[in-house]
Parts: C-alpha cells; sequence; structure tokens
C-alpha cells in the first residue's frame, strides 16, 4: 500500500507525466491532430467526420429495440440511412468512433487524475442543460450538421455550406451569450 | 486588503469568467480574488483573461480537478 503510494506519487511529479497527461495541450497541437484524423476518417470511411448524425441512428436503433420503427420516418428514407440502420452498430464507422470519443475522454481525464462527478448547483442548471441539449440536438438535425459535421467538416471539404455554417454559428454565440448573462447567472 | 473568494464549482464556462469579470469590478485595487473552478476549460481562459488585462495570476491544484486561480487586482 504504502509503496504503491510512493509510486503514484513518482509519477505525479514526473516531467514526461506532466507534459504528456497532466497538462492540456496546446490549440496548434490539437488543430493538427484534427487535421490528420479528418485526413484519416476520409480516407478509410469514405465520409468526413460527423458526431451528431450517428446520435440520431443510436435513438434509431434503440427505438427499434423497444418495438418502434422508424421506416416510415422522412430523416430516415434515404437509402444510405437504411443500410446504416440495417448493417448494425459493429458495422458502422461513425459509431465505433463516437464510442472512442467518449473511451477516450474519459481515460484522458482519468489519465489527467480530473476526473469528477459534479454536483448539480441549481434548479436553472438544469433547465440549461435540458433545454440546451434538446435546441442542440434538434438544430443539429435539421442543419445536417453539428459544428464537427456542418462546420469542420464542411469546411475542410472546401464546401460553401461549412463557412456559411461558421458565419451563423458566430452570431447564434453572441445571441446565446447574451441570453446565457441575461437569464442563468 | 480584502480577500474576496468566488465558489464557481460545478459552473461551466463560460459562466465562471463572466463572474470574476463581474466581481472584479467590485474590488479595490490591491484586493484579491480567488475563483474555484472545477471545469478544465475554465481553468485555462479565466487565467488567460486575467494575465491579458494585465493583473498577478496564480493557479493552484487544490484536489483533483479542482482548481483556485488567484487574481490581484493591480490596476
Amino acid at each position: 500500500m504504502e509503496s504503491t503510494k510512493k509510486f503514484f506519487n513518482k509519477v505525479r511529479d514526473n516531467e514526461f507525466y506532466k507534459t504528456w497527461f497532466k497538462s492540456a495541450w496546446t490549440y496548434v497541437t490539437g488543430a493538427i491532430l484534427l487535421a490528420l484524423f479528418q485526413i484519416v476518417s476520409l480516407a478509410s470511411t469514405g465520409n468526413p467526420w460527423g458526431v451528431s448524425g450517428t446520435l440520431a441512428t443510436w435513438g434509431a436503433w434503440i427505438y427499434q429495440l423497444i418495438g418502434g420503427s422508424v421506416d416510415k420516418w422522412y430523416y430516415f428514407s434515404s437509402v444510405g440511412a437504411q443500410k446504416t440502420l440495417a448493417s448494425g452498430f459493429l458495422n458502422d464507422p461513425g459509431s465505433i468512433r463516437n464510442l472512442g470519443i467518449i473511451f477516450g475522454a474519459l481515460l484522458s481525464s482519468l489519465l489527467a487524475s480530473q476526473f469528477k462527478f459534479k454536483k448539480i448547483k441549481s434548479k436553472k442548471q438544469v433547465v440549461a442543460a435540458v433545454l440546451g441539449g434538446l435546441l442542440m440536438g434538434y438544430g443539429a438535425r435539421i442543419a445536417y450538421g453539428c459544428n464537427i459535421g456542418a462546420l469542420f467538416s464542411g469546411i475542410t471539404s472546401l464546401s460553401l455550406s461549412g463557412w456559411i455554417f461558421a458565419i451563423g454559428m458566430f452570431f447564434g454565440a453572441v445571441v446565446g451569450s447574451k441570453l446565457l448573462v441575461k437569464y442563468f447567472m | 486588503m480584502n480577500e474576496v473568494v468566488l465558489d464557481c464549482f460545478g459552473e461551466a464556462c463560460p459562466i465562471p469568467i463572466v463572474k470574476s469579470e463581474n466581481k472584479l469590478k467590485e474590488l479595490e485595487i490591491g484586493d484579491i480574488l480567488i475563483v474555484q473552478i472545477d471545469h478544465s476549460c475554465a481553468m485555462k481562459n479565466v487565467p488567460e483573461w486575467a494575465r491579458k488585462e494585465g493583473y498577478n495570476v496564480e493557479v493552484e491544484e487544490i484536489d483533483d480537478g479542482e482548481w483556485e486561480v488567484i487574481i490581484e487586482k493591480t490596476k
């Protein structure tokens, strides 16, 4: 017991540990890695990176598990969407990648020793989280993408839509932060 | 010299930075503001903002994933 404690104390002060796992990486490092993995995504799956579309697919699978059917839904009517739904979780690159994001985020916060269950401070926080989540999810689907699928992947695919999304997102964030300060502070 | 503690535990970005900005306006020159944070993104942008304003800033990890950003209002 005493020796393991000693070991972890030694790890905590190790320069290598501090640089790689404890401190946040720079924005430039992040940008380069995002660019590299975007290329890997496009080359290996044929599609640029997206997050929220996969979440809609997960929702459809759960709905099917409890006996529902999305066959008549306009959103899932395309051949591609039907194929993804039929071929299952393990054959969907987006699902595997989203799983990777969840476990990767957990792992990195555990390695940095920053994992924490945060206490809920007020009812306002609950309202803001639920309302924000619903609006973000709904918005991402009617815009065919979130800030990853529509913005990042749009711009990296040299699509004009990505830049238009960027302008919309900028003004949306301005309005959003004004509302936040007014109603949730 | 006054020392004020601002409890921002459980608050996500950008609330800690907005709260610190408002609180610092009320303080006198020479006063110390201690912002308690448990959100790693706020831990990056609160010190960054305060240093850009020209205040003396120190960050201390008081527990796993909990920080205190100590800001001295210098002007």
